[in-house]
């Protein structure tokens, strides 16, 4: 048993705290928010500078060969910053499923590439039955045609499809509408005809989109990995993305407490710090208990994970946790910030507006407790 | 792995740390140990025996003899120092002793307040007289103390204890009350705070000193007090009992100091949440053994989501254990880390059996004996337990002070 970060990883926590502290201000999310693209090429520049695209990478890819673990570190940062910009789309949604399940030839087209923060990925998954959380309701259909395939239908938040020059497309090629067999993951040219895609107004005001395919031609060699074979790596994918999510969950989860337990401990009512006030306390031990259980929960599936430790139950878990912590420590947040933290200008809605989006992504508490229930045998 | 830092300087990390990684996983000795452990435990543990073990029944002479055993067979005191009859390794092997304990029907170290608190104490503040008298008696799972720590007008503001001991001699002259003495029934040793020095002028909790106190000592009187569970627990009454000098542990008037200590490793030790491990297993196998309406409680969605969250609450007292443990195994210093632990182990038992008592539905009122009785009663037992838990050992609203206090340097109320 070690709880220890390496070395490396508290340098590169500490460095990546640095770098967005002065990179990212709150402004610059706001600004960003409102911002068409929802991102600067200035600051994703320098992102690549730094090897941040390239952390899970090995290096005969340009990457820095770090772990899943590191990755989470990275990714506690900028959930900390609210760091805008497609980074978890293209090295999570994109870059991840290349390096897992591409073939060589696609690897060393698009991974080395990615380290260089030249492309911007993402993944198109989720569609409009999708009323409930479910990686494996795939109705877009790939129809099979002389040079390769056909791609019809509607994708529903897809994060930065507007800035993605390459998106991963889950479409079916076989089977029912909720079958995990027949699924089969494509990459897709951003540009190619047919396809058009349209910014959703969402809660967190991230970049999500909706990606309408009519027709869009896709040749054979652009399958990932193997024909019908999508509904392993979404299963993969899925799960290190839950993980990943609950990653900068716990990194904006630990700023709201920060801020809050700074603001108990030099605002003053009835003569008094609020700190001093046992509700008060009471609300930031709540916090604190939430947050540390999302942590320890969040690294021990990141390393189960990591050492191919079947974990299925502690993946669920700790998206189940973490979204619901997450959720509770940003409205104990807002309960200690009070008035003031209701105004938009306030930083505390950054925090419970992406709380919201998070717990959302990648299936929430509701859909992990299902899983839970299977594995403990119900 | 290289990193590039924000300043542009490449920097490769250096020193003896490159190696240590983050790990949930237990070492080989570890799991060869937990393996031998679980055949023997498997083979000797009874219900009936785990019963004694914890406050349901009280320790009884099936529970001694368990105890007896377990240190035989070399499962005591793996985590204690060799001198003192243990083995000298790390406090892991105790903790997967009290894991696998607890995985049995909640079971427990059978002398537990001896083993897993007061001889830390007297390991870590005790002379070397009153090690080499105590400590081999308690790896060998021989005698057990009862906490003499709470009074009637001393509850969450311990400090403000009344009991005196006044020195006479070679003896300290002792009388007063103590309250919820669990254990005093049966147990050799009293582990006793008491105020030794009287000056209203310093802080309260300056004049407290720990003593050990023969339970067969002249003037003793113990009253039970019944539970609502039906435990017994004591009131202890002290009339002009003689207790050596040597009994002293530590320095006079650091007593409290010492008990404050203590508490971390406690909290680390008493509140495992493998204990309520085989309450989610019994409520598991019973929706999927009772049926509504021909069908079983395991498809009802409602039933899976609440056993689920229980499951997955579950999984997260496990990590807060576990973190709080590897800090003490690797003699990091603690401040609030097992309280969290504490409050949120015990809290969640009082939800795990509000679970199984919405599952039971009319039958969850049924208690052990009971015609039409499910679960053995279990269930019944622990709702009427559970009220204990968030208050034994300080309070829920206390620890939440300590976390808030201690963990986030908020200021004293």
């Amino acid at each position: 048993m070690d709880f220890h970060f390496s070395e490396e990883q508290k340098m590169l926590k500490e460095s990546a705290r640095d770098f967005l502290q002065t990179e990212c201000p709150k402004a610059f999310i706001r600004k960003m928010e409102k911002d068409p693209k929802g991102y600067t090429p200035e600051l994703w520049r320098k992102m690549a500078d730094l090897g941040w695209m390239g952390i899970i990478f090995p290096e005969q890819y340009g990457g820095i060969g770090g772990d899943f673990l590191d990755l989470l570190v990275l990714l506690e940062e900028m959930g900390r910053a609210c760091l805008p910009g497609p980074f978890f789309s293209t090295v999570v949604l994109g870059g991840l499923p290349i390096l897992e399940a591409g073939n060589e030839s696609q690897k060393k087209e698009f991974l080395p590439k990615i380290v260089k923060g030249e492309l911007i990925l993402t993944l198109s998954h989720i569609e409009p039955a999708t009323t409930q959380f479910d990686p494996f309701l795939i109705s877009v259909e790939a129809r099979s045609e002389p040079n390769g395939y056909s791609i019809d239908g509607v994708k529903l938040f897809v994060p930065d499809a507007h800035v993605a020059h390459w998106m991963i497309c889950a479409a079916r090629t076989k089977g029912e509408t909720n079958s995990r067999e027949g699924i089969t993951l494509f990459l897709i040219d951003g540009r190619s005809s047919g396809i058009k895609w349209e910014l959703l107004r969402t809660v967190a005001q991230d970049k999500q989109c909706e990606v309408v395919f009519r027709k869009v031609k896709v040749p054979q060699e652009r399958i990932l990995g193997g024909l019908n074979e999508g509904g392993k790596i979404l299963e993969m994918l899925s799960q290190k993305a839950a993980v990943a999510k609950c990653a900068e969950m716990i990194g904006g989860a630990q700023f709201v407490l920060d801020m809050c337990v700074s603001y108990a401990k030099e605002r003053e009512q009835f003569g008094k710090l609020i700190g001093t006030f046992q509700a008060v306390q009471h609300h930031c031990a709540n916090m604190l208990i939430n947050l540390e259980g999302g942590r320890y929960i969040t690294y021990k599936a990141a390393w189960m994970l990591s050492k191919g430790i079947p974990c299925t139950k502690l993946v669920a878990v700790a998206k189940a946790w973490v979204s619901d912590a997450y959720k509770r420590v940003a409205g104990l947040g807002h309960q200690i910030m009070a008035g003031t933290g209701y105004m938009e200008e306030h930083d505390m809605p950054l925090y419970s507006r992406r709380a919201k989006a998070a717990e959302l992504a990648f299936g929430d508490a509701n859909y992990y407790k299902k899983l839970v229930a299977k594995e403990i045998g119900l | 792995m290289i990193l590039i830092f924000y300043s542009g300087v490449c920097q490769e990390p250096s020193g003896h740390l490159r190696g240590k990684n983050m790990d949930f996983g237990y070492t080989r000795e570890e799991e060869e140990f937990r393996e031998r452990l679980c055949k023997f435990l498997d083979r000797e543990l009874t219900e009936e025996i785990a019963r004694q073990n914890w406050e349901d029944k009280g320790v009884g002479p099936e529970a001694r003899e368990f105890s007896r055993k377990l240190a035989a067979h070399g499962f005591l005191g793996v985590s204690w120092p060799k001198e003192y009859g243990g083995q000298g390794l790390s406090p892991t092997y105790d903790f997967i002793l009290l894991d696998e304990l607890g995985e049995r029907w909640g079971a427990h170290i059978p002398l537990d307040v001896g083993y897993t608190m007061v001889g830390h104490t007297i390991l870590r503040r005790g002379n070397e007289e009153m090690k080499k008298e105590f400590l081999p008696r308690i790896i060998r799972g021989e005698i057990e103390f009862c906490l003499g720590y709470t009074e009637p007008n001393a509850g969450s503001d311990l400090a403000s204890m009344r009991m005196r001991a006044v020195e006479e001699g070679d003896y300290f002259i002792i009388n007063g009350q103590k309250t919820f003495n669990t254990e005093a029934h049966y147990a050799e040793y009293h582990w006793l705070a008491a105020r030794t020095d009287f000056d209203p002028n310093i802080p309260k909790h300056r004049g407290i000193s720990l003593f050990i106190v023969d339970m067969h000592s002249p003037g003793i009187t113990v009253r039970p007090l019944i539970t609502m569970s039906g435990e017994q627990t004591n009131e202890v009454f002290y009339e002009n009992v003689r207790v050596p000098r040597n009994r002293l542990v530590g320095e006079k008037n650091k007593g409290f100091y010492y008990m404050m200590e203590a508490i971390d490793s406690e909290r680390n030790h008493v509140f495992t949440p493998c204990r309520l491990l085989p309450i989610l297993e019994e409520l598991i196998r019973y929706a999927k053994e009772t049926k509504f309406m021909g069908k079983p409680l395991a498809e009802d969605p409602l039933i899976r989501d609440k056993l689920a969250q229980m499951a997955m609450e579950l999984e997260v007292a496990q990590v807060f254990a576990d973190h709080s443990r590897w800090m003490e195994s690797n003699e990091i210093p603690m401040t609030y880390e097992p309280e969290i632990t504490k409050v949120f182990v015990s809290e969640l038992e009082q939800r795990l059996v509000d679970v199984g008592m919405q599952i039971l539905g009319h039958y969850g009122q049924l208690e052990e004996g009971s015609k039409w009785v499910p679960l053995r009663g279990r269930i019944e037992w622990y709702f009427l337990h559970s009220f204990m838990t968030t208050i034994g050992a300080g309070t829920s609203e206390i620890g939440r002070n300590v976390i808030a206090q201690r963990g986030l340097g908020l200021p004293r109320s």
